[in-house]
């Protein structure tokens, strides 16, 4: 008997709560409201905030168009695979105090977890047999590279600053982080995390592929990159789990640094973090987004090892002689 | 109970190709003013996208030259169903100023069906806004009835064309 | 990294967007706006001389004899038209008008064009006047 009432508990967790329909919830608001919140920076009036439901749901009913060069089976189920990660990712990013699923070293999951998403879409955009995806797969290649070495440094600071308080060295554990932040408060009102806080923050955009970074996706110039080839649900998926990377992205700052805010009620946690991430989207994502202009993939590359990294590193430092 | 969200979902959030077929410019340039602040099409759901099988609406500029003809075609082929045609500015409908030239493979109705057209040389943004709108409730339509030809009442229709037509 | 953007794009989320709210508030063309053409076939005398300035041979004109004279059908096609005003410059009876209507969207051919036909009463006296001579 307790063994069905855990595994529908567990059903209920990936397909409901922070899975699967809360993901797909949130990150379609948040795309809605970043739409939005860009308009309004650029003095338009901007679409409704249902555009990203309505796209959805138009593109669930197109055809499909599956090119003659492509690899049939790779290219219709890598964005399905996509967003099963980001799911994934969602059930182990604790919403304060309660994590779905904990271990002793999720972060480092989720660092590999993160990888999948882009992965995925570069094994579709390479399937789908297009020069333009080739191109943007490629750039994809090196926007990972450029994100990567900053969120992982940025990780071991704040690692790095709880193992120090908690005494196990490094800390690897979201619970644990979680855990720690209820006690003490959040993270990003210590000294040493500012800059890591700042270092995230940037890497926010570059990782979900917002406006100043979205050289694998550059609709004028390639053609939209690794989505060319793209058309009907499976376009749908992909547009959803950018949609849903950015709520990820926005909910694991929220863990990271922003944690014991919650109140202990999981439905009021919840909301909260979704306003918490609301909050970061339209400070960070959108105001980047209107303010400036598409990079170069070596500007985007240079940017990232080292302003980013270097902010990362500083606060890397700073935790490590415990400030 | 998704097919209906589906069929209102499709009038709301048409995206735009758009396929210059040696077009002078003009019309190319009213396209973009659509989506500039002022007009801002994308308040009801326009976005210009760069792959034609991204796309609902293909907005076809220019006399359609002979070079040019088999890449439109291919490219306007690409969209995926229900797909919407649309013709800005006059050159599309009929060659306009460059009609009997030798290089002119147009008018563009000859080789495909051609759901809206835009005349203007070049059309107000206005227009467009107009043209495109109702090329929305065409796909919504086509997705609901699942043919790729459909009739629906033009609301710009002349009403001196109406009368004609009852007295006749 | 500067963002130089950055504090208008603050300042413009604040402030009233610049939109026109177009479908919804309708917007009338500038003066002197050439849309949609009206022709009058009242006033006009069947010279042909907007025929022959249009660029974009938009003007077709028929004539039918009937028996009074000529039946003179002038159809205008806004699809080919360049909207450049010569054939309403060029008319001596101020026939041909262009209104400030520009939502000219069409599903069908008939719905861009503009036709009207009059009928051209011809002169008769001079033949006799030459038989009688012979």
């Amino acid at each position: 008997m307790s063994v069905i009432i855990s595994t529908l508990m567990y059903l209920g967790f990936i397909l409901i709560f922070p899975g699967f329909l809360f993901c797909f919830f949130c990150g379609m608001l948040l795309c809605g409201i970043e739409r939005k919140i860009v308009a309004r920076m650029q003095k338009r009036v901007g679409p409704p905030i249902l555009q990203p439901w309505y796209d959805f749901f138009k593109l669930c009913g197109k055809e499909t168009i599956i090119p003659t060069a492509a690899n049939k089976k790779v290219f219709l189920f890598a964005p399905v695979i996509g967003l099963a990660a980001l799911v994934v990712i969602q059930l182990f990013i604790p919403v304060f105090g309660f994590t779905a699923f904990s271990g002793n070293a999720d972060i480092i999951v989720i660092l590999y977890l993160l990888l999948v998403p882009a992965l995925a879409e570069i094994f579709g955009a390479s399937a789908s047999g297009s020069p333009y995806a080739g191109i943007g797969l490629s750039r994809e290649m090196v926007t990972i590279i450029s994100c990567e070495l900053p969120l992982v440094l940025v990780l071991l600071a704040v690692g790095k600053a709880v193992g120090n308080a908690v005494g196990t060295g490094v800390c690897f554990s979201l619970q644990t982080i979680a855990e720690y932040q209820i006690e003490k408060g959040s993270l990003i009102k210590q000294f040493s995390m500012i800059p890591a806080a700042a270092a995230f923050l940037l890497v926010i955009p570059g990782e979900i592929g917002s406006h100043p970074f979205d050289t694998a996706e550059a609709e004028t110039e390639i053609c939209e990159g690794m989505l060319a080839e793209y058309s009907g649900p499976p376009l749908a998926i992909n547009k959803l789990s950018h949609a849903v990377k950015m709520f990820t992205m926005t909910s694991l700052f929220c863990a990271l640094f922003l944690g014991g805010l919650g109140v202990g009620i999981m439905t009021v946690d919840a909301l909260i973090v979704l306003g918490l991430s609301i909050i970061i989207t339209v400070c960070v994502v959108a105001l980047i987004n209107a303010a400036t202009a598409r990079l170069k993939i070596e500007q985007l590359f240079k940017y990232y090892w080292t302003f980013v990294s270097g902010l990362a590193a500083l606060s890397l430092i700073l935790a490590w002689f415990g400030l | 109970m998704f097919n209906k969200t589906i069929i209102e979902s499709a009038a709301r959030s048409p995206w735009i190709f758009h396929i210059n077929g040696g077009s002078c410019n003009g019309c190319d340039i009213e396209i973009v003013s659509v989506l500039t602040p002022r007009y801002d099409a994308e308040r009801v759901g326009f976005k210009l996208v760069g792959s034609p099988k991204h796309a609902d609406i293909a907005v076809v500029t220019g006399p359609i030259t002979k070079q040019s003809l088999p890449r439109v075609l291919r490219t306007l082929e690409q969209i995926p169903e229900p797909r919407c045609i649309v013709t800005c500015g006059s050159c599309p409908q009929s060659g306009n100023v460059f009609r009997g030239s030798y290089s002119i493979a147009g008018p563009l109705s000859k080789y495909v069906h051609v759901d809206v057209d835009i005349a203007g040389c070049a059309p107000k943004p206005e227009a467009i806004i107009d043209g495109l709108l109702l090329a929305a409730k065409i796909l919504a339509e086509k997705k609901r009835t699942g043919s790729s030809e459909v009739q629906i009442q033009n609301p710009f229709a002349p009403a001196r064309e109406k009368e004609k037509g009852e007295n006749e | 990294m500067d963002f130089p953007f950055a504090k208008q794009a603050i300042a413009q989320l604040f402030s009233k967007p610049s939109c026109d709210m177009y479908p919804f508030v309708p917007s009338d063309a500038a003066p002197g706006y050439r849309g949609r053409i009206k022709y009058d076939p009242e006033k006009c005398l069947g010279c042909g001389m907007c025929a022959r300035v249009c660029s974009g041979n938009a003007i077709t004109i028929l004539k039918e004899p009937v028996e009074e004279g000529e039946k003179i059908t002038l159809t205008f096609n806004m699809g080919s038209c360049t909207f450049c005003k010569m054939c309403a410059d060029f008319c001596s009876s101020k026939s041909i008008t262009f209104s400030d209507d520009y939502h000219m969207i069409a599903t069908k051919e008939e719905d861009l064009i503009e036709t009207g036909s009059h009928i051209k009463i011809k002169k008769a006296p001079v033949k006799p006047v030459t038989d009688e001579k012979k």
